[in-house]
């Protein structure tokens, strides 16, 4: 039984929590970065340019309004005609180069993130299927694409306004202070107070949105699972109980998120007050000031032209923290998995394993996974090509393990496993699994059409060779009857086939990849007898002139096999064919008694 | 759903609208506080005017009232900036609530029928993304109209008044602005979904990789795997750089237009204030009123954008809503009467799709406490019979009657209470065990859990539990093997003690020694009840008393095992199949 660590769906909407600081993973995190902006240096540098031209342009309107009203106030029309101009090149400029910052950070942003989608898939491709199994599908499927679009948001939209807002604020104040220093101080008063407030609002939001989060993510595991359970809901009348469920998860949804509706609106009426009272200062002060020939209206009216854009990035930038941190702990969650190495790597110098035989031997084989328990404990076997073996045991025995060590998912511990006298550790891993042919439980398919599915492991094959490994197994006749053939689309896992129909796909798609050792996983549940009829058939045909393992629960295999192998608490305790086993009357025996019980 | 006619906008914008009629008074008072904040900001403007205008005059004994004015305007406009802000945001999560409790009402009353055409992920988003849209439009949308149309209209009249030339300055620019932002939302919004479409295209082929990893390293398809992947990956590049362009050129030309009527204002309003035709504060009042249109203007351009798209969603989930509920209870519709649990079919005819009958003309009748074994081939309607006697289907002739009583005149919840189903995928819920099992009577005591749970040999596993009857499973929490989960649906069923049992293939997907052991829980189960079996194992089909023999949606032959065995070809063929294992078994063991 796995034991699932419980609310994995929510841990991913949460994660926005970072308690890393520290300078070497700082590092890191920027070293992931750069080397992904490296190939890019030309355009990153190039939408920086924009970015500062583009920030810098923006800061020009409100000084030049205020210019105008100088001159018009003392009549003097002379300068109009250039300070106009000089509205529309900045207004030009403006559109030019906003088009190239846009243009150039979302293309350098995409593009790191599709390189990096690309990265991660690619080490994903190279993982041990111990990887897989220690992790859930679901947070490994996450990391490509949640964590990835949490970066996008930083990439793209979060470091282009982080700088824009910061150089708006920063470029504001030096003018502002360039205008006239008494009044830009006065004006500026209000930021600690603002500071204060903001502070307040980003400590309380991110506990806020966190909360909506968390119950939005339930709302949606709970309807997800009523409608996909709704057959059995109804079959049960829980209708109304179920309704008075969803109630109360949407209500506690409402309510949390009530809370940043209260927090938000305290805080954008004070943030808007403040700014009026940075209004009121330029007014009151400043017209003090001018009444006294300080400072010129037009440097007020500069003034408040800049204090509109001056609370607009304080705002933006209290928003974009919540961003940053998720797209932190995203970022910590893609290099951790990056930095994640194969269990079973191919030994530098390994030779592509020759075309084989198919004699196998277990010499002495030992095994545990990772650092739990040892499941096998000295494993000997010796198969000659073209035998049919049969492993057989209760659950967790050890035939998958078996299985899974012939295919060199995993590497032994001690011993070694040898196909035609060669340890399969000195082989590159695809020699050896071009030449496997595995048949996972309940046939595995993918989304895509039959022949894709049947070709899957030679795509290359020709759509004759497709129909001839269908037939060979006795696939032809429903595929055929299927709406297009060979070319209808199977849907999500093969969605569309019944279980029996999956398995001869399975099968014609091991029977086509023609493999000189063949693993097979064989499905426990039954389907209707013409169907177990067929798969029988399919099975002995596939097993033909080949060395197979196959972890069997049907009776007819096991009596049909060469060689039976009955395994306990990772032990070989049997070994031989039906005939010898029974008359030895020993653990199988007991074992085929319950089989026989059952049928 | 699927073959929706073409929206009728109208329409459904106005019935998305009766969503808020219990909230007609918050939403004025809404409005009112809205359109109250854009007035204290344009007075707030025009005191500005009056502070230039004494400067300029250097008339100070106004001063200190116009900033004091100033300061409490704004102190006015913050507390109507609070009020709209908790107002309206309590109503749009009220509003939002209200869809999402009607869309998931209707859902728990559509009939077996509508989930077998339509797929959870669909649902899903009518539930989600769909009821969203309609949320920011019900919720803020219409408020922010209001705001919008009050301030171009407030600004336009002010204006005017002031001088009407430099008014048409400002006003000419209103439609262009509309325009663009319109154009830009409409544009964009395409885009932004296909990207989306493309990122999901993406995490699909990254799923089925990574749920099918043993399949792909076993044929060592890594390399073609990655560059489907990539394929795929390039495509969102592709499309989001196309989206980013038209963002490129949208964005810096919607600042661009307003920037072009400043231009326009500073030229002709210069001239015209060093001619002493306009005043300094009227011309620094024009500025300032022109930075106060352009943010309403764009969003009036996105906001029509925005309401055509929730209403394109309301669509959506009004088809939901407005689905035809083709199980329901009939008006005056009684209880099940008490009684045994006969079951009659009679001359029953019955199809998924009308015109392709499953079940022909079907007369059969199940006596009350007797269990019944329904085989024959997959796809002879084995599971279609079994459905129609707890109203899952209905049949479209015949009539089908549990003690007596025709199943379409009774009340759904009491026939159904009366019948337990255990499927051949038991689906567990994200809840504690005991929830679980008692799921069909809520109000079950432990003893009556546990004792179900042990007539289901569950009660040993369930103890060895990390948290016992206590344990969360499923989705958030263990997972259980396949037998495990089977045991808990037949204890589920059997703590409701109902009169009639269905177990449909419901040990198919357990291996033979797991199947042994749940055989001796539904042994216990269909004690005293009237059962009906679907099963492919001669071991689950022993369990009954009777055979049918269904073929091509007829019922071909009826009688006890010994029976059958002699005149059934089907059964003989069943039979032969695990007698034959049996048999063999048995000499040689023996």
């Amino acid at each position: 039984m796995r034991v699932h660590q419980p609310g994995g769906h929510l841990s991913r909407a949460r994660g926005a929590e970072v308690d890393d600081w520290s300078w070497r993973r700082t590092k890191r995190r920027l070293g992931t970065l750069y080397r992904l902006a490296r190939p890019y240096r030309a355009r990153t540098a190039l939408a920086l340019i924009s970015l500062l031209g583009a920030t810098a342009v923006a800061l020009a309107p409100p000084y030049l309004v205020g210019l105008t009203v100088d001159h018009v106030q003392g009549g003097d029309t002379s300068q109009l005609p250039l300070l106009v101009g000089a509205f529309l090149v900045v207004g030009v400029l403006g559109v030019g180069l906003g088009y190239a910052q846009t243009y150039y950070t979302g293309w350098t942003g995409e593009r790191m993130l599709a390189d990096l989608r690309r990265i991660v898939f690619g080490h994903l491709q190279r993982l041990s299927l111990g990887f897989y199994e220690r992790n859930r599908a679901g947070v490994i499927i996450s990391r490509l694409t949640n964590d990835v679009e949490a970066l996008d948001q930083l990439v793209t939209d979060g470091v282009t306004s982080l700088v824009q807002n910061t150089l708006i604020l920063a470029g504001s104040v030096g003018v502002l202070f360039f205008l006239d220093w008494r009044l830009a101080l006065a004006t500026l008063t209000v930021i600690p107070l603002m500071a204060l407030a903001t502070a307040w609002f980003r400590k309380r939001s991110g506990r806020a949105y966190r909360g909506v989060r968390e119950t939005l993510g339930a709302l949606t595991a709970t309807l997800a699972e009523d409608i996909a359970g709704m057959r059995v809901l109804q079959s049960f009348t829980r209708e109304r109980p179920a309704q008075d469920n969803f109630r109360e998860v949407a209500d506690t949804y409402r309510v949390s998120n009530m809370q940043t509706v209260s927090l938000n609106g305290v805080y954008f009426p004070v943030v808007d007050f403040l700014s009026t009272m940075a209004t009121v200062v330029v007014l009151g002060y400043g017209g003090w000031l001018a009444s006294n020939g300080d400072v010129s209206i037009g440097t007020l009216v500069a003034f408040l032209g800049y204090l509109t854009n001056f609370f607009d990035p304080v705002q933006q930038l209290s928003q974009l923290y919540n961003t940053f941190l998720s797209a932190v702990a995203a970022l910590d969650k893609i290099t951790d998995l990056l930095d994640e190495e194969p269990e079973v790597s191919d030994r530098p110098g390994a030779v592509d394993l020759p075309s084989i035989r198919g004699d196998v031997a277990f010499e002495e084989v030992r095994f545990a996974y990772g650092r739990g328990p040892e499941v096998l404990h000295g494993i000997d076997l010796d198969v000659a090509a073209g035998t049919t073996v049969a492993l057989v045991g209760h659950t967790g025995a050890g035939k998958s393990t078996i299985a899974k060590l012939l295919a060199r998912f995993y590497d032994p511990t001690a011993g070694r496993i040898t196909i035609d006298g060669v340890d399969l550790r000195e082989v590159s891993q695809e020699s050896l699994r071009r030449q496997l042919g595995i048949v996972p439980q309940e046939g595995f398919l993918f989304a895509g059409s039959v022949a894709d599915n049947i070709a899957f492991g030679r795509p290359a094959a020709t759509h004759d060779e497709i129909v001839a490994a269908a037939r060979v197994v006795g696939a032809d006749d429903f595929i055929a009857r299927l709406e297009h053939g060979y070319d209808t689309e199977l849907g999500e896992r093969g969605s569309r086939l019944s279980l029996g129909q999956r398995q001869l796909v399975a099968f014609s798609r091991a029977l086509l990849a023609d493999p000189r050792i063949l693993i097979l996983d064989e499905a426990t549940s039954s389907v209707d007898i013409g169907t177990e009829r067929k798969i029988e058939q399919a099975l002995r045909r596939l097993l033909h002139g080949r060395t197979a393992f196959i972890i069997a629960h049907r009776l007819s295999t096991i009596r049909d096999a060469d060689l039976i192998v009955v395994l306990e608490h990772g032990l070989v305790v049997e070994q031989g064919t039906h005939e010898d086993l029974l008359a030895a009357g020993g653990r199988y025996r007991s074992l085929y008694g319950d089989w026989v019980e059952a049928a | 759903m699927a073959d929706a006619p073409a929206p009728r906008y109208r329409t459904t914008f106005f019935r998305l609208l009766t969503f808020l009629r219990p909230y007609k008074l918050s939403m004025i008072v809404s409005v009112v506080l809205a359109i109250a904040s854009q007035a204290a900001a344009l007075g707030a403007i025009l005191l500005t005017r009056s502070v230039v205008s004494a400067l300029n005059h250097d008339n100070l004994d106004e001063l200190p009232r116009l900033v004091g004015l100033v300061l409490a305007l704004g102190a006015g406009r913050a507390l109507a900036l609070a009020g709209r802000r908790l107002i309206a945001g309590k109503q749009a999560l009220q509003v939002e609530m209200d869809v999402r409790q009607a869309v998931y009402a209707k859902l728990v009353r559509l009939s077996f029928g509508f989930y077998d055409r339509h797929q959870t992920g669909q649902l899903m988003s009518r539930a989600t993304v769909d009821l969203q849209a309609v949320r920011f439009f019900l919720g803020y949308g219409l408020i922010f109209f209001f705001q919008h149309v009050f301030t171009v209209l407030g600004v336009g009249i002010v204006v005017f008044i002031i001088s009407w030339k430099l008014a048409l300055i400002v006003v000419a620019i209103a439609p262009l602005l509309i325009a663009v932002a319109y154009r830009y939302s409409h544009v964009s919004h395409p885009l932004l979904r296909d990207v989306q479409q493309k990122m999901a295209d993406v995490a699909t082929v990254a799923e089925e990789n990574i749920v099918g990893v043993h399949v792909v390293k076993s044929f060592a398809q890594e390399q073609a795997e990655l560059r489907k992947f990539e394929n795929r990956s390039e495509q969102v590049f592709a499309q989001s750089v196309q989206a980013n362009r038209q963002r490129a050129l949208y964005i810096p030309l919607l600042s661009f237009l307003p920037l072009l009527s400043q231009a326009a204002i500073l030229l002709v309003g210069g001239h015209m204030v060093a001619r002493g035709t306009l005043s300094l504060g009227d011309f620094v009042a024009f500025n300032l009123f022109l930075a106060m249109l352009v943010t309403p203007l764009r969003a009036l351009g996105m906001w029509i954008g925005q309401a055509q798209r929730a209403t394109a969603s309301g669509e959506r989930i009004f088809q939901v809503i407005d689905e035809h509920e083709d199980i329901r209870d009939v008006s005056g519709a009684r209880e099940l009467p008490a009684g045994p649990g006969a079951v009659t079919f009679e001359r029953v005819t019955f199809g998924y799709d009308a015109d392709r009958p499953v079940l022909r003309n079907v007369d059969l009748e199940l006596r009350p406490g007797r269990s019944v074994a329904l085989i024959g081939h997959t796809g002879a309607g084995k599971t279609s019979l079994a459905a129609l006697i707890p109203r899952f289907y209905d049949a479209q002739q015949g009539r089908v009657l549990v003690d007596g009583a025709d199943v379409r005149e009774l009340s759904l919840t009491s026939l159904r209470r009366e019948i337990g189903v255990i499927a051949q995928d038991a689906f567990l819920f994200s809840a504690t065990v005991r929830e679980n099992i008692a799921f069909g009577r809520i109000d079950a005591t432990d003893e009556e859990v546990e004792r179900a749970a042990q007539l289901a040999q569950a009660h040993e596993f369930i103890e060895a539990l990390p948290d016992g009857y206590e344990t969360v499973i499923g989705e958030r929490g263990i997972t259980l093997s396949g037998g495990q989960r089977q045991r808990i649906a037949i204890a589920r069923a059997i703590v409701i003690d109902p009169r009639i049992l269905i177990l449909d293939d419901a040990t198919a997907s357990v291996d033979a020694t797991t199947e042994a052991r749940i055989r001796d829980g539904l042994r216990e189960a269909m004690r005293d009840r009237t059962t009906i079996i679907i099963a492919h194992r001669l071991s689950t089909i022993a369990l009954a008393d009777e055979v049918v023999v269904v073929e091509e949606g007829r019922v071909v032959a009826r009688g006890t095992h010994t029976e059958l065995a002699a005149t059934n070809g089907v059964y003989r063929e069943i039979r032969e199949h695990g007698l034959l294992e049996r048999v063999l078994g048995e000499e040689e063991v023996a």
